[in-house]
């Protein structure tokens, strides 16, 4: 048994698998932030869906009523990735800063109580121990460690799905990523002093 | 120099020509322009298609009309503007241009 969710893409109703489900929201937000440099983005995100759901339809049937992974992964393919259009286009795009979402998160997978820790680590990108050496020192003298850690064990959600546990570690480190941190800090920089 | 990478160079130099010369023929939806540009291997992925046809509407050479489908929710048919079809002609003669030049050189 597997859940599904019920999605409206293109005007069009579908039911599709949970797992198909992320992979096309990630897909479509990656688009979207693709094109957001295009005056008329909106325009060209509602004809890509429109697209989508044509080619959804045509993998449903009486037999075969729900969207699976797999149909979101050949539509994908056929329709393209961020990389794709601007390697088949050259229109001059930059190539796409796939800058995700980067949250805190609990990490169930390398838990040892409720995966604070590890989450933080992951969200660092330092070693778990690191942190937890940090966490029974300052719990040391009066376990103000302790009570941090229940607080953020109640405030952090946990990583459950794919997207979460991407979104938890970040976008690997490589120097594009670098150099556009870089250059977002010196705009803000720039923003703040009015220059 | 990549031979693959002059050659795709060539293909975008004239995928936006392509667009405007499927469109010519008779006004159409976006799945025939992107069968047509599959079938010649102008295109790769669908995506790049998307953005250069509401490029070239917002430049006033294409325009677009809602058509209903029995099949779901209405489409956009594209057909040429008059500045569309203008254009197109200066791009035509440009195209043969080249292919005469390319000619020319070729002979000797």
């Amino acid at each position: 048994m597997k859940i599904t969710v019920s999605i409206n893409i293109g005007g069009m109703a579908f039911h599709i698998d949970e797992d198909a489900y992320t992979e096309l929201k990630i897909y479509l937000r990656n688009l979207d932030r693709y094109f957001a440099k295009e005056p008329s983005s909106a325009e060209i995100m509602s004809d890509i869906e429109a697209r989508i759901a044509d080619l959804l339809k045509a993998k449903i049937n009486d037999s075969k009523q729900v969207v699976t992974l797999q149909d979101v992964r050949d539509v994908i393919d056929i329709l393209g990735t961020p990389e794709d259009i601007s390697d088949d286009s050259g229109t001059g795009y930059e190539r796409l800063r796939t800058v995700g979402y980067h949250r805190m998160y609990r990490d169930p997978d390398n838990r040892i109580i409720a995966g604070v820790c590890s989450g933080m680590a992951a969200y660092w990108r330092i070693e778990p121990w690191v942190v937890r050496v940090i966490f029974i020192i300052i719990s040391l003298p009066g376990g103000l460690g302790i009570l941090i850690y229940l607080v953020l064990w109640i405030v952090l959600p946990e990583a459950k799905t794919t997207a979460q546990k991407i979104e938890m570690k970040g976008d690997p480190v490589n120097i594009h990523n670098i150099k556009d941190s870089v250059r977002q800090e010196f705009d803000n920089v720039k923003e703040k002093m009015n220059l | 120099m990549n031979v693959e990478n002059n050659k795709a160079q060539m293909r975008k130099g004239i995928l936006e020509y392509c667009i405007l010369l499927v469109i010519s023929g008779n006004s159409c939806y976006a799945s025939d322009i992107i069968n047509k540009l599959k079938e010649a291997k102008v295109i790769v992925v669908e995506g790049t298609l998307y953005p250069l046809l509401t490029r070239q509407k917002n430049a006033g050479l294409l325009s677009y009309r809602w058509e209903e489908s029995s099949q779901g929710p209405p489409r956009k048919y594209y057909e040429l503007t008059d500045q569309g079809r203008e254009y197109l002609a200066e791009l035509d003669k440009s195209w043969d241009e080249l292919v005469e030049s390319v000619k020319l050189i070729r002979k000797k």
